[in-house]
């Protein structure tokens, strides 16, 4: 009798604890709990703590909070203008409605896949009915830019500032067209369009970021050449301008030394003209006063001139000169 | 003592065993005490200079403590979290630090092409390496809110520099876009990471190497030479011009100077030659006659002097008749 009775309130106090152990569960930061009875959903417990369910016949499933990040396999997608491209993208997703998540896709696994199936879809459709541009470039103001360094290329020729003008140039190659949505507009496009096909599986997507944009492979390759062309083009430029400078300096060397030269000519002539012109009026003011004695005088220097040195002289007796000599007359 | 204690002990197993057979409530006192080591083991934690804990009591987010000694509820009910939220944490892209030995540190960017080749605005490649550093401001936040916190700063980072990149020409990014790239980056990312309220601030954000694609490389070298032999041809056309036009500069003057000269010259022989005709006439005016008579005899004495042989003839006789021979002329004057 004795026995008997401390063997039940033995087997009652293990009862109890039993019960009351499994009345508690712990919900840590980070997740929350969807409870179940015989397998059906009944509630959700979102917030992390200490939490007590109905013993032996509720069960408590823990499913992630956290915001979870999903990446995408790096897809090839021709876009709108016919150019072959790599996207790879990566979301970010929450379980915003465990009950829903529960029954729809099971497991964060089972959701994965349903976001690689939707979001891959999506990107791609995205993504190709759109030019390469709207996914690189986010805003127009590159336009701007370009627009500012073609004025100051402008100002530049209008100023003979060769240099200047062909560093502008250089900055502007390849190809820049105007955007209408832009890289930040398709995100969230692909953002809006999927989140619609999730809510049903109670999951919300938080954004996608196009994360690489990449040339296909040979695609690559042509715009390498295209971009290596182009630098070829401008080294040309730029050398090609080099010795059209060369030239023009060249040439006014030629013109400067011929200007100096000529003036310094006319200059020397001038001058001496000047000084012959001065000369030839004062010879012709003093000579004036006698022109016959100047002549006479003259005449007797041009044969002391005239005649070199140790020269042979024939004299006729009736000349004059042989009268001076021969007879003092 | 000495009620229940009728025989002495035999060593001290058996003492016990009788003191636990003789006193059936005992092992009450005891268990705490086995329960009391452990507890007191869980019971406190130590956070270090660098770290913050996070403490979770029943899993519940209960505080964050600051380095130093702390007490916590023992036996799993209180849990702390260490974080070290002074550590400045940093990405890569594009490149990996391989060691860091000594001095000098190797990278290796092989490889990590896809993370660094980028599309610009005017739709041509860039090759961007860079770091990014972060701190993990509210360790709570970053422990709960987001799954994988680094993966979703590689992401963001990643999309935010090809955003950045993405509006710019391909010349500015090489060259005067750095600063700007990373400072608008690092706003941009701390934007977005700030809308997953993920408790990290973005220190900094910094270029590394940006360059064009491998295969473009030796175009744009091509370019820098070009600018070279530019400055080159422009330098070699002007040496020639300073080294002819100040000479010839120089020669010209010399030329005017010496025309000058020859002018001077001129006319200063005029005038002297004037004066000396006008003084010479005054005198000959008063005898004109006999001087000019003197002049004549004086230039025939004059040039006779000067000749080598002298020959008389008469033309009335035939042949020819030398009077004079030698330098009879010079010595008989």
């Amino acid at each position: 009798m004795e026995n008997n009775k401390s063997g039940f309130v033995l087997v009652l106090i293990a009862l109890i604890a039993i019960g009351v152990y499994s009345s508690i569960f712990v919900i840590p930061e980070g997740r929350q709990a969807v409870i179940t009875q015989f397998g059906k959903p009944v509630r959700v417990v979102k917030n992390a703590g200490m939490h007590f369910k109905l013993p032996v016949v509720q069960d408590v499933r823990m499913i992630d909070l956290r915001i979870l990040n999903w990446d995408g396999y790096p897809n090839q997608i021709p876009t709108k203008d016919k150019k072959y491209i790599e996207v790879d993208t990566t979301a970010r997703w929450q379980i915003s409605d465990p009950l829903k998540f529960i029954q729809t896709v099971q497991s964060e696994r089972g959701a994965r896949s349903r976001l690689d199936a939707i979001l891959d879809g999506i990107t791609r459709d995205v993504i190709s009915s759109h030019n390469l541009v709207e996914a690189v470039r986010n805003s127009n103001d590159i336009l701007t830019v370009i627009e500012n360094k073609e004025n100051a290329a402008q100002k530049a020729k209008a100023e003979t500032k060769g240099e200047e003008r062909f560093l502008i140039e250089e900055d502007i190659a390849g190809e820049v067209d105007p955007i209408e949505i832009g890289r930040e507009q398709l995100s969230e496009l692909i953002v809006k369009r999927a989140s619609t096909e999730l809510a049903p599986l109670g999951v919300t997507l938080i954004d996608v970021q196009l994360k690489r944009i990449s040339y296909e492979k040979s695609v690559q390759q042509k715009v390498y050449s295209r971009m290596i062309s182009e630098r070829q083009r401008i080294a040309e430029k730029i050398r090609s301008f080099g010795k059209g400078e060369r030239a023009k300096i060249e040439g006014k060397t030629e013109r400067d030394l011929k200007t100096i030269q000529s003036e310094a000519y006319r200059k020397v002539q001038k001058i001496k003209g000047d000084a012959e012109g001065q000369a030839t009026a004062i010879y012709a003011k003093a000579l004036n006063q006698d022109s016959s004695f100047y002549r006479f005088v003259r005449s007797l220097e041009a044969y002391q001139k005239s005649i070199p040195n140790n020269s042979k002289l024939i004299l006729s007796v009736d000349s004059k000169f042989w009268k001076v000599l021969h007879e003092g007359k | 003592m000495a009620v229940y204690d009728v025989t002495p002990p035999q060593n001290e197993m058996d003492r016990i065993k009788r003191f636990f057979s003789n006193n059936p409530l005992s092992f009450i006192f005891i268990l705490p005490l086995i329960l009391l080591i452990p507890a007191a083991v869980t019971s406190f934690y130590t956070v270090q200079p660098d770290e913050e804990a996070v403490v979770l009591r029943f899993g519940k987010y209960l505080k964050t403590t600051q380095p130093g000694l702390h007490f916590k509820l023992p036996l799993g009910m209180d849990r702390s979290i260490k974080v070290k939220t002074k550590l400045i944490l940093q990405q890569e892209f594009g490149f990996r630090t391989n060691s860091v030995s000594g001095k000098r540190t190797s990278y290796a960017s092989n490889g990590y092409n896809g993370e660094s080749l980028m599309l610009t605005g005017d739709l041509n490649v860039a090759d961007v390496e860079w770091i990014t550093q972060f701190q993990i401001s509210e360790p709570q936040k970053y422990l709960f809110n987001v799954a994988h916190p680094v993966d979703n700063i590689r992401d963001i980072s990643e999309a935010v520099m090809r955003r950045v990149v993405g509006d710019r020409l391909v010349n500015d990014v090489l060259t005067v876009g750095r600063t700007e790239i990373a400072t608008e980056a690092q706003k941009l990312t701390q934007e977005i990471l700030d809308r997953y309220d993920m408790g990290v601030r973005v220190i900094s954000i910094k270029l590394q190497d940006v360059n064009p694609p491998e295969p473009v490389k030796p175009s744009f070298n091509e370019v820098n030479e070009a600018k070279q032999e530019q400055e080159q041809a422009i330098n070699q056309a002007e040496k020639q011009y300073n080294k002819v036009i100040p000479e010839a500069r120089g020669k010209a003057e010399q030329q005017i100077a010496a025309a000058e000269g020859y002018a001077t010259e001129l006319v200063n022989r005029s005038q002297g030659d004037a004066e000396r005709f006008l003084l010479v006439l005054k005198e000959y005016r008063k005898a004109p006659q006999i001087t000019r008579e003197r002049m004549y005899i004086e230039a025939v004495e004059k040039l006779v002097s000067r000749m080598n042989e002298m020959t008389v003839v008469d033309p009335k006789v035939k042949g020819l008749l030398p009077i004079f021979s030698g330098q009879g002329v010079s010595g008989g004057k």
